[in-house]
């Protein structure tokens, strides 16, 4: 009797070690998976981060599993991901600050702009720097949304002085005057110029050099199709062949001039949606990514 | 009783122990040689992240650049090996990271990288003297770039070395390489001599009929007194065929450029590998 206790005790010892082990081994395995990421041995990381038992870690240790998980996907632009793992983090984990910030972010990337702008509502702010970045990336969301009013409002949090912020409060505000003064062209009155003279309502649309190579293969086969009806006149093949080539040219060029409107405007709109997240992005790297 | 039970856990513990300290590098070996490279690059990286003596440390690092070499991988391996060049590693373990790196870097296509990192290295490592593989790579990075008086130079320092030849010198037919600016002329003044001078008569001759039609249509028509359609269509045509077929010539002797000198580096690899062998 005395052997097989002396036995299961044994055992018993030898079955909670992988337990203890788990515990104790996460932190080990966590730094060793954060290293990993400093060192951007990426899919070494990740196939860390994947080795872990979910169901026997603890609330703290599967928020910091997640914020890994999500600042891995972060650095591999896997911004989806990214997002959906560090937004996860609660609000007792050491990470929650940064996890929120990167994740409203990252959701704002992926023009998900109303789910950012709401995060950012309730993004904490524990001091004056953060209060101020905290408004910072509202007032970046409102413009990425086109909101100028809401804009103004927060931007009146905009102290100007913050080394890791004034430059970019002044690039917001200079992008948010330039966004205001974009002319609204419209696409009837693009394809009514082109109608009129041929690649007129692309110059219109802001596209010079795609009018100018519009209007002189027109004006070549305007100038075929005149002389086709006056030399052979109207029923020739010569006149009825280039003048059908005339028509469809004619048409696509209207009907291109007032798509090229809508593509001018979304350039435009890119270009500084692209600007407007640079900018937001950088106070949060200098700030947070400690 | 209690005595027995902790020197059974103590043999048990010290079992575990000597095991895993015999050789950090084997768990990660094995999985290399099993073919499960990543794991095995998990492996190494752990022992790169426990492991204090240089020895192991730089075993971890070549362990990680092959694996990262077997799935072709080569500019990440060059990236880590850099990473891993410490200056407080003694000298012996720094050349064999960077004659890895210098490898990696090869393969990676980085010629101009790979010659630069073999630059340095007798100024790094004086004391050591140059290897027979990395002469060779030498000798293959100068053919890529297509530097072949000093692939033929160096080619022969590896012959003398390696013991071989010296006389059947592949360099003698160096690949006598067309000019692109030359067919672009050819092309502007004679049509279809561009094409000529590449080697491809049947554009060649292609592009003179195209031409032709278009010149042919605009003197007609202008003949006939068409003279919008002489201008509109046939100058048209003629100019469109004449532009195109003078930057196909550009290109037809950039691609037989690109042939002639992959088939002779093709062939001097193998000599030189040969040789190294």
């Amino acid at each position: 009797m005395r052997i097989l206790r002396y036995w299961l005790s044994v055992l018993v010892c030898f079955l909670l070690t992988p337990g203890f082990c788990q515990t104790g081994n996460f932190s080990h395995e966590w730094q060793f998976a954060r290293y990993l990421s400093e060192k951007e041995a990426n899919d070494e990381a990740a196939f860390v981060l994947h080795a872990f038992n979910k169901q026997s870690l603890t609330a703290s240790q599967l928020d910091s599993l997640a914020y890994l998980t999500g600042w891995l996907a972060y650095s591999t632009k896997s911004l989806d991901e990214a997002s959906s793992h560090l937004l996860s983090v609660s609000p007792t984990s050491s990470f929650y600050n940064k996890s929120r910030y990167f994740g409203a972010y990252c959701l704002a990337f992926q023009h998900q702009l109303d789910s950012a702008g709401a995060i950012m509502q309730e993004l904490p702010a524990t001091d004056s720097t953060l209060i101020e970045l905290k408004a910072f990336e509202q007032a970046g969301v409102a413009l990425l949304q086109r909101r100028y009013s809401r804009y103004d409002t927060l931007r009146q949090q905009f102290s100007y002085s913050s080394y890791a912020l004034s430059a970019e409060e002044t690039r917001l505000d200079a992008y948010r005057k330039g966004l205001a003064a974009q002319k609204r062209r419209s696409p009837a009155l693009a394809g009514l110029f082109s109608a009129v003279l041929p690649g007129s309502g692309k110059v219109y649309a802001g596209k010079s050099k795609q009018g100018i190579a519009a209007f002189l293969p027109l004006l070549t086969l305007g100038l075929l199709t005149w002389e086709g009806y006056r030399k052979d006149g109207s029923t020739s093949l010569r006149f009825l062949g280039f003048g059908s080539l005339f028509t469809v040219f004619y048409i696509g060029n209207i009907w291109g001039s007032t798509l090229a409107v809508k593509v001018r405007r979304d350039e435009f709109n890119r270009g500084y949606d692209n600007k407007i997240l640079f900018d937001m992005h950088i106070p949060l790297r200098n700030l947070l990514n400690r | 009783m209690t005595t027995r039970f902790c020197l059974i856990c103590t043999f048990l513990c010290g079992i575990c122990s000597i095991a895993s300290a015999q050789n950090p590098l084997a768990q990660a070996d094995s999985l290399f040689a099993s073919g499960q490279f990543l794991v095995a690059r998990v492996g190494y990286e752990r022992v790169l992240y426990t492991a204090e003596s240089p020895d192991i440390q730089v075993g971890a690092a070549m362990g990680k650049a092959r694996c990262l070499k077997q799935q072709g991988l080569y500019a990440q391996a060059v990236a880590f090996l850099n990473g891993q060049i410490q200056p407080s590693y003694p000298d012996s373990l720094l050349y064999s990271l960077r004659r890895e790196q210098i490898l990696c870097a090869y393969l990676a296509g980085q010629f101009e990288n790979a010659l630069s990192l073999l630059e340095r290295l007798p100024y790094l490592h004086s004391d050591v003297p140059v290897s027979p593989l990395l002469m060779a790579i030498r000798v293959l990075s100068l053919n890529e770039l297509r530097r072949w008086p000093e692939a033929s130079v160096a080619y022969h320092e590896l012959a003398v070395m390696a013991q071989t030849d010296t006389l059947s010198v592949p360099y003698r037919q160096v690949p006598e390489l067309k000019s692109e600016k030359k067919a672009q002329w050819l092309s502007t003044f004679i049509p279809g001599a561009g094409q000529f001078y590449a080697g491809r008569p049947g554009e060649a001759v292609l592009s003179i009929v195209m031409q032709s039609a278009g010149l042919y249509f605009g003197v007609t028509s202008f003949l006939q007194g068409y003279y919008l359609s002489a201008w509109g269509v046939g100058a048209g045509l003629f100019g469109s065929f004449h532009a195109g077929g003078v930057r196909r010539a550009e290109v037809l002797v950039r691609q037989l450029n690109q042939r002639k000198a992959a088939a002779f580096n093709a062939n001097v690899r193998q000599q030189v590998l040969e040789m190294v062998k």
